[in-house]
């Protein structure tokens, strides 16, 4: 297993870079964060999952493409902002489109096929994710949004246990 | 130096993207401006799908829950279906007691509606095992003071006479049996004759001439002439009568449901049963119970009295009791004898 984390276990030419269907980015994008705001009425327990987060991590470790990965997170944040009421557009757009490169780099020098690794690449992305959220909040906005909470530890733990069931079913997506 | 820079281009891509939102978040901080328009679209056109997500899965909640709710509604019809099962036979236990109250509460105020005559009230128990053999036992016997030959009436008429006594029980016979007779009389003639049994569930009356007016429905009376039924009880109606040979052949319906007794009266005296208003009212036909029929004036248009019917030759009859000293203007038949009772003067008529 510890080849799958480690970045030099395979060299880059080695991973392979995994093809979809036409519109199968979009519409899984866009399902997830239709899926966010639905599940989001009914009650908060939806909130322990980020779907956005996943689709964006997703498809930036399998198409290993940093220009698509950033727009993908930059798309998928701007929206998420723009359907919230009180955040400014721009604060998940920031953190999710460094997400997103940062996905496709990771993705284009290790192998995240094994459930092990895709969930510490969810559970270390989310809080990274976490942590530009709150420093963009912090440096532009100057809220004093935290960097971890106990909230958001458990809020990470089900996203990637979450997110390796969701990985699996994505895969399935793939044009061979 | 170009080949770095296209090496690098993600990374300034990166760096341009994420400048361009910063530059976004600090226009809508700095001017306190809304970017309302992307918020539009984006609602645009994720809304539809929220909607249409929203209904489907109420939908789908819906019939889930429906389907849930069938489970449970399939299993509390059964357990309903279980309890209206017990509640049916429960109601029909209580119609039961509450029939037999009614019938008891009947014969409660006709007993109460007579103080001077003994009465017994008696439970059907049993009939005869012969189907040719009209008669029923009684749960009263010897030890109630049940004697051979008393009257067994209920409310709604007379039923037939005690033939046998047992100690705790006793039989009964019906006036439906051929072996049966009672002294009769028709109400509104006055016309006397022989209720007898037949064999069949109608007994005849017997011994009324072809001459004496007689229709369906006409109400037959006890006539007290048998010493058994007390005089005017009601015995039943005319279903049928026609011309007969040499008398008309009269089917009787008898008032009482002989083949649906439960509860019935053994009066232990032979007494006439007084009528309640008896001594106040006077005049007018009128039922005082549904048993007793207060006797009435004959009608002038009654001919019931007349010389012809006076003149008609009395014959001999197997009647069942002795027959009384007849009223002054009624027509009767000639006297029998009962077999317990009968006076010397009186010829033997045979008796069951």
């Amino acid at each position: 297993m510890s080849y799958m984390l480690n970045p030099g276990a395979q060299s880059e030419s080695n991973i392979e870079v995994h093809k979809y269907y036409g519109g199968t980015v979009i519409v899984t994008a866009f399902l997830a964060l239709v899926l966010q705001a639905f599940l989001h009425k009914y009650g908060r327990w939806s909130e322990l999952i980020d779907l956005p987060l996943l689709v964006t991590v997703y498809f930036g470790v399998s198409r290993r493409n940093p220009v698509t990965g950033m727009f993908l997170g930059a798309a998928v944040g701007l929206l998420q902002d723009a359907l919230s009421h009180d955040n400014p557009i721009g604060l998940y757009g920031i953190s999710k489109t460094i997400v997103g490169y940062l996905a496709s780099t990771v993705g284009a020098r290790i192998d995240t096929q094994h459930p092990v690794s895709r969930l510490a690449l969810i559970f270390l992305f989310f809080h990274f994710h976490q942590i530009l959220f709150a420093i963009t909040q912090r440096a532009l906005l100057n809220h004093s949004e935290p960097f971890f909470t106990l909230r958001l530890l458990l809020n990470s733990a089900v996203t990637a246990a979450f997110g390796v069931a969701l990985f699996a079913l994505l895969d399935r997506l793939r044009r061979s | 130096m170009i080949d770095t820079t296209l090496r690098q281009r993600p990374l300034f891509l990166l760096a341009a993207l994420v400048l361009a939102q910063v530059l976004l978040l600090a226009f809508q901080i700095k001017r306190d401006h809304d970017v309302r328009l992307i918020r539009y679209w984006a609602a645009a056109v994720i809304m539809p799908f929220e909607r249409g997500g929203t209904s489907a899965f109420s939908k789908t909640g819906g019939i889930w829950s429906d389907y849930v709710g069938l489970r449970g509604t399939r299993a509390e019809n059964a357990r309903l279906r279980a309890e209206v099962d017990q509640l049916q036979l429960r109601n029909r236990e209580l119609e039961g007691q509450a029939g037999e109250a009614q019938r008891l509460s009947v014969l409660l105020n006709f007993h109460d509606a007579h103080p001077e005559t003994q009465m017994l009230s008696a439970q059907v128990i049993g009939a005869s095992a012969d189907p040719a053999s009209h008669t029923l036992f009684l749960n009263r016997g010897e030890r109630d003071h049940v004697r051979r030959n008393q009257a067994v009436i209920t409310p709604d008429g007379i039923v037939g006479k005690i033939v046998e006594v047992f100690p705790a029980t006793s039989q009964v016979l019906l006036i439906s049996d051929k072996d049966s007779g009672a002294g009769a009389l028709l109400a509104d003639t006055r016309t006397h004759g022989v209720v007898k049994g037949s064999g069949d569930p109608d007994p005849r009356l017997d011994y009324v001439v072809n001459d004496e007016p007689v229709h369906a429905g006409e109400v037959i009376l006890t006539s007290g002439e048998d010493r058994i039924f007390p005089k005017d009880l009601l015995i039943g109606t005319v279903s049928m009568a026609n011309p007969g040979n040499p008398f008309q052949v009269i089917h009787v319906q008898p008032a009482a449901r002989l083949d649906r007794l439960e509860d019935v009266l053994i009066l232990l005296t032979p007494q006439e049963l007084k009528k309640p208003n008896e001594s106040d009212d006077a005049g007018g036909s009128q039922t005082i119970s549904p048993g007793i029929v207060q006797r009435e004036p004959a009608p002038p248009s009654n001919p019931a009295p007349s010389a012809a019917n006076a003149a008609k030759p009395n014959r001999a009859h197997p009647a069942v009791g002795t027959v009384t000293a007849p009223p002054a203007a009624s027509p009767k038949p000639p006297a029998a004898t009962p077999n317990t009772q009968a006076p010397a003067s009186a010829p033997a008529a045979p008796q069951n």
